[in-house]
């Protein structure tokens, strides 16, 4: 008879032992999961959210910030040069601004008006109507695709009229309003869920701010080829117009990880640690009685010949089918428990719709099994010194006088 | 020692640390026995009569004197050593059975076969074998929860004479059975020591102590022949 098959007796035998450290090593391992999973989730989800636009290397002028972005100085003339690039595939042009809509007959509504060069929207998904691109749109002076909680708000949906008033911060707008239409309704990968956003072309954004053929972009979006890469892509862009800042998806997560995310990390590994002694502590608890009331089983299977090897392999086969056990049930308990906990945090204000903070990711699974084996050795360490050190006389004579 | 003698205690002593200073369990005790032998130590409780048993069992070591064991000083072997003896050259029964209670009548017997090193098929056979000589052959699938005490103590005189040891050491066998069941057990043991094992038993029991072919009695961790 094996270790294992002894281990696995054991654990039959001991039936409420056995089922009460597997639920306790689910619901900790379930924690550890969700913790591993929030260490690298929001950063995952990000750089997942970066990708998806289509783009993998973005341009800005050298004094903007993330929250606030300044025109580039002749971008329209940079995007002709950097559609030259060889390592280039794709340009696209963007500028925010806010600007406020009206239906008729409606109060005004403040909104992100975005111009772009871009009609591919990969930046949205879209849900009713029609794309800008499309033959029907292109023919309107001032097309709009709208994000969901806008055309909530309005009530409306794909062919509504509704003007609309660009105003540039700092300044008091006199500009006319345009007349425009609604061709689609849409999801925007960086809007929140709250986020009142309508997108147009660029043409259409640079009329509507009173500079019709002539506004700056504030970030350029390039497309590298697949062979060139978003480093090299990077490198030639920041050749071209030195005076700008170039950032390729990489170096804008690298950046986040360093200042925006590492909150995460630090609470998760201090989480996760915590339900590592948890588990270990239970563990080594639950086998350490259970030891105690088999000593002199043990002293009479060490009498009997059987060696320290086995009873020590018994034993970390016994705490193995506990936490592995526990672990393989902590998975799919862990997996729910993020969904809901991600629901919660998603709630939170401003936060992109499609950004998670718990995201899978085979290297946490694979932490979570080296982490849950390391717990196994460690936890059953102490019960293995104790039968190892065990005087077999003394506890034989304590047996029988007990 | 003579060479028939599988084990010797010559002159042991085995003193205990206790908080309350150091206890003298056995003082200067010597003992043989012999290939084939039978011998009976008797003597009240807390005379050292168990403590002398562990030392010829080679699972304690004396604090003075010496024990042989094939003509090997055991306090020089390793506890690796002092192990693999047991396992193959002495077989235990305990006052209290000590079965596995996870494992079938026949798996316990099993058990310390497959320490050994012994073939599957091998086990099985001299499973079937030992348990249809302690006359449980019928009992071999059941656990040690569903057997009596008589029947318990009979798989584990089977598991001690799985790797055909030279010497059965048993610690107050019948201690916790009634008379009729330890005389069930004190036959079997003489079936045993009537197919040259050698066996050296602590009891209080009379009816064990009197198949001994030797006596020894025991008083304040002195031998009183």
């Amino acid at each position: 008879m094996t270790s294992l098959a002894l281990a696995w007796r054991t654990a039959q035998r001991y039936r409420a032992r056995t089922v009460l450290a597997i639920i306790g090593v689910a619901v900790i391992g379930a924690l550890l999961f969700d913790m591993l999973m929030l260490s690298r989730g929001l950063l995952l989800s990000f750089a997942d959210l970066l990708s998806s636009a289509g783009f993998d290397v973005r341009v800005v002028g050298s004094l903007s910030v993330p929250s606030l972005r300044l025109p580039i100085t002749g971008s329209t003339s940079l995007a002709d040069d950097i559609r030259r690039l060889p390592e280039v595939e794709r340009v696209a042009l963007i500028r925010l601004e806010s600007a406020t809509v009206r239906i008729a007959g409606g109060p005004l509504r403040n909104i992100t008006l975005v111009g772009t060069t871009d009609v591919g929207e990969d930046a949205w998904t879209l849900v009713k109507g029609v794309n800008l691109k499309s033959a029907g749109a292109q023919a309107d002076r001032c097309a709009l695709v709208i994000a969901q909680p806008l055309a909530s708000a309005l009530a409306i949906g794909p062919d509504a009229r509704l003007t609309l008033n660009a105003r540039p911060p700092g300044v008091v707008s006199v500009l006319p309003p345009m007349d425009c239409r609604v061709v689609g309704i849409a999801e925007f990968a960086f809007a929140s869920t709250d986020d009142e956003t309508a997108a147009t072309t660029m043409d259409a954004f640079q009329e509507a701010i009173g500079q019709p053929g002539a506004a700056d972009a504030d970030l350029v979006l390039v497309a590298s080829r697949q062979e060139a890469g978003p480093t090299a892509t990077a490198q030639a862009i920041a050749k071209l117009r030195p005076d700008l800042r170039v950032f390729s998806n990489e170096d804008v997560v690298a950046q986040f990880n360093r200042n925006g995310f590492a909150y995460f990390q630090q609470i998760s590994f201090v989480l996760s640690s915590l339900t590592m002694v948890f588990a270990f502590l239970l563990v080594a608890t639950l086998l350490t009685v259970s030891i105690n009331q088999r000593l002199g089983e043990i002293a009479a299977l060490r009498a009997l010949g059987i060696g320290r090897g086995r009873i020590a392999a018994m034993l970390l086969w016994e705490s193995a089918l506990l936490v592995g056990t526990g672990g393989l049930l902590a998975l799919p308990l862990g997996a729910a428990l993020s969904v809901g906990l991600d629901r919660i945090l998603r709630q939170m204000p401003g936060l992109p719709e499609r950004l998670h903070f718990f995201v899978f990711e085979p290297r946490a699974l694979v932490i979570h099994i080296v982490l849950l084996l390391f717990t196994a050795v460690a936890a059953a360490a102490y019960p293995i010194w104790l039968t190892a050190r065990l005087p077999i006389a003394a506890t034989l004579r304590r047996e029988v006088v007990g | 020692m003579a060479p028939s003698a599988i084990v010797e205690a010559r002159d042991v002593s085995r003193i205990f640390p206790m908080a309350a200073g150091p206890v003298a369990a056995l003082r200067h005790v010597s003992l043989e026995v012999a290939a084939g032998e039978y011998v009976a130590i008797t003597g009240p409780s807390g005379c050292g009569k168990s403590t002398l048993l562990h030392l010829v069992g080679c699972v304690d070591t004396p604090t003075s004197g010496s024990v042989r064991f094939d003509q090997r000083d055991i306090a020089s072997l390793s506890e690796a050593e002092r192990s693999r003896v047991r396992l193959t050259r002495i077989g235990f029964v305990f006052q209290r059975f000590f079965l596995l209670p996870m494992l079938t009548a026949a798996e316990n017997v099993e058990l310390p076969q497959a320490e050994a090193g012994a073939g599957k098929a091998v086990r099985r056979e001299r499973t079937r074998e030992l348990l249809a000589y302690v006359g449980l052959e019928n009992r071999a699938d059941h656990l040690p929860s569903q057997l009596s005490g008589g029947e318990m103590q009979r798989v584990a005189i089977a598991r001690a004479l799985a790797n055909r040891p030279v010497l059965l050491v048993a610690d107050e066998p019948t201690g916790e059975l009634d008379e009729d069941t330890g005389e069930h057990i004190a036959n079997l043991f003489d079936r045993v020591h009537a197919n040259g094992t050698a066996i050296l038993v602590v009891t209080h029991n009379p009816v064990v102590a009197a198949r001994a072919s030797r006596r020894v009695a025991m008083k304040s961790g002195r031998l009183v022949e």
